[in-house]
């Protein structure tokens, strides 16, 4: 750990629940290590405040290694912070300067309903999934790994899009709230597999119309969701997304 | 809902529908562009090309029907788009920032809707300065037709429309920048090498078609022509 210490002015969105207004709520911690990831601040804040007494900041978070896709903060208005590729969890506090001051919100969307201070409720992206995310296969023995033949150019890119770890921070950077994304990726990947092809025109057509049951708004083409992403997620998928609803218009009823 | 009712309404439809329009309105406002370039040629060009147009009889009303309806769908699917981004975010954020690197938010994409109400309401006035309009006539080889010339004359020579047509001119370069773009995104017609390349060249063609809208009121204006 570095010896150094800086001081960050903190504005935290307090909200106690679902129907409490919140606010911003200001906290200085002055002796914060650079080499401390912006959620080892957060838990060195509510070090302090629980032995204060006070309630500490509720906030989302598992693997802390950028894997799981649980964080999900507002920096500055920015899903994830300022670093591109980046998930909250594995921005360093050295990316900052003594003196700065952070803003903190949770994600914002009406198909993420808030539950406490940063956390709020991501089961919209699960049902989006459910919706037709996936492949059905007979179970039995193991298939072998390798007897389907997939030309290079196409595994690498489901590969790239397979990359999505669920986050929800394209929808919580969008300006519309489109959920266009997360699930044109999911999309893209399994129509680059031949393991998709089975269901590909019923998964295209049900996961676009449960984004729009979610309360997810429509795509208007920004790219703030590729800006945003940990995973660096391309709009092409987004792109991909529409040229499959498009051959599947024999599904749609 | 039949089919084409339910693809339509669903988000990937409507943005297909969106671009599709907007594809349209700018393929139209290209051959209006070229059209206009008769002025230049003198009134027995710009007159006679406007005739030849209000010949076509039927046709031409089939495609004032088509520009018409394209028109208002295209108009009410961008406002039906941002009243839906209202709802889906009623708790604003404190502070918002663009991140950035691919991200494609600009003055000219985060007006459009702005941009686009401007445009539909200068298109009722344009239409009753220049479409609706009981021109003089003129006679040119011995038929009579409508003096377009005189009109578009007499209208730049007025300081107040020259600087409204510009700034509208202006606010549909705008329009474009992000729209040309965004249609291909829209219509699936991208791929990661080809959205710079696509992006660059919806700029170029914004700054064309108001650079040439422009043209010609400035021309008549300061007397060019
Ligand atoms: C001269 C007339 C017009 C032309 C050439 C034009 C062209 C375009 C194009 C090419 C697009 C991109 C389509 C896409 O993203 O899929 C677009 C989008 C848009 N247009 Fe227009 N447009 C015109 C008039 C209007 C009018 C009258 C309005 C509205 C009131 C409007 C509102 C919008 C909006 C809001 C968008 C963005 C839609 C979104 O959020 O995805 N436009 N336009
Ligand atoms: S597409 Fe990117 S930003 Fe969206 S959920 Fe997946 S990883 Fe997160
Ligand atoms: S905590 Fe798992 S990605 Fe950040």
């Amino acid at each position: 750990m570095s010896d150094q210490t800086m001081t960050i002015h903190l504005k935290i969105w307090r909200q106690k629940d679902k129907n409490s207004p919140g606010k911003l709520v200001d906290y200085t911690v002055d002796d914060a290590n650079p080499d401390m990831s912006f959620l080892e601040l957060l838990d060195w804040l509510n070090e302090r405040l629980m032995n204060e007494g006070r309630e500490p900041v509720e906030f989302d978070h598992d693997c802390r290694e950028g894997i799981c896709g649980s964080c999900n903060l507002v920096l500055n208005g920015m899903a994830h912070g300022p670093m591109q590729g980046t998930a909250v969890c594995q921005l360093h506090m050295r990316k900052y300067k003594d003196g700065d001051t952070i803003v903190v919100e949770p994600w914002r969307a009406r198909a993420f309903p808030h539950i406490k201070d940063l956390v709020v409720d991501r089961s919209a992206l699960d049902r989006i999934m459910a919706a037709g995310g996936y492949i059905s296969v007979n179970t039995g023995a193991p298939a072998d790994a390798n007897a389907i033949p997939i030309n290079k150019y196409d595994a690498d890119l489901a590969f790239d899009y397979a990359a999505c770890i669920g986050c929800g921070a394209c929808v919580a950077a969008c300006p519309n709230s489109s959920a266009s994304l997360f699930t044109g990726a999911k999309i893209a990947q399994l129509a680059h597999l031949p393991q998709g092809h089975p269901e590909r025109k019923k998964r295209v057509v049900s996961m676009v119309d449960k984004m729009a049951d979610e309360g997810f708004g429509d795509c208007s083409n920004y790219a703030e969701c590729e800006a945003v992403c940990p995973a660096e997620i391309s709009i092409t998928s987004i792109a991909e997304m529409r040229r499959e609803y498009f051959k599947a218009l024999s599904e749609i009823e | 809902m039949s089919k084409a009712a339910t693809f339509l309404n669903s988000q990937v439809g409507r943005k297909i529908a969106t671009g599709v329009t907007g594809f349209g309105l700018v393929l139209f406002i290209i051959v209006h562009l070229l059209g206009n370039l008769a002025y230049f040629a003198g009134a027995e060009a710009i007159n006679t090309y406007s005739h030849t147009l209000h010949q076509l009889g039927p046709l031409l009303w089939i495609v004032r029907l088509g520009l018409l309806l394209f028109f208002v769908y295209h108009a009410w699917l961008g406002i039906s788009i941002w009243l839906e981004r209202r709802k889906a975010r009623p708790d604003k954020y404190e502070m918002y920032a663009s991140r950035g690197g691919a991200s494609r938010q600009s003055w000219s994409s985060s007006s459009m809707i702005l941009t686009g109400i401007l445009l539909l309401l200068f298109v009722i006035t344009h239409l009753n300065t220049f479409a609706f309009h009981d021109f003089e006539k003129a006679i040119h080889g011995g038929v009579e037709m409508h003096d377009v010339h005189a009109r578009l004359s007499e209208v730049f020579a007025q300081p107040i429309y020259t600087i409204y047509y510009v700034v509208i001119m202006v606010l549909l370069g705008m329009h474009l920048r992000h729209g040309v773009w965004s249609a291909f995104q829209s219509l699936g017609w991208m791929s990661s090498k080809t959205n710079p390349i696509i992006y660059s060249i919806a700029f170029v063609l914004a700054l064309i078609i108001a650079a040439g809208f422009i043209g010609l009121p400035l021309s008549i204006y300061f007397e060019l022509v």
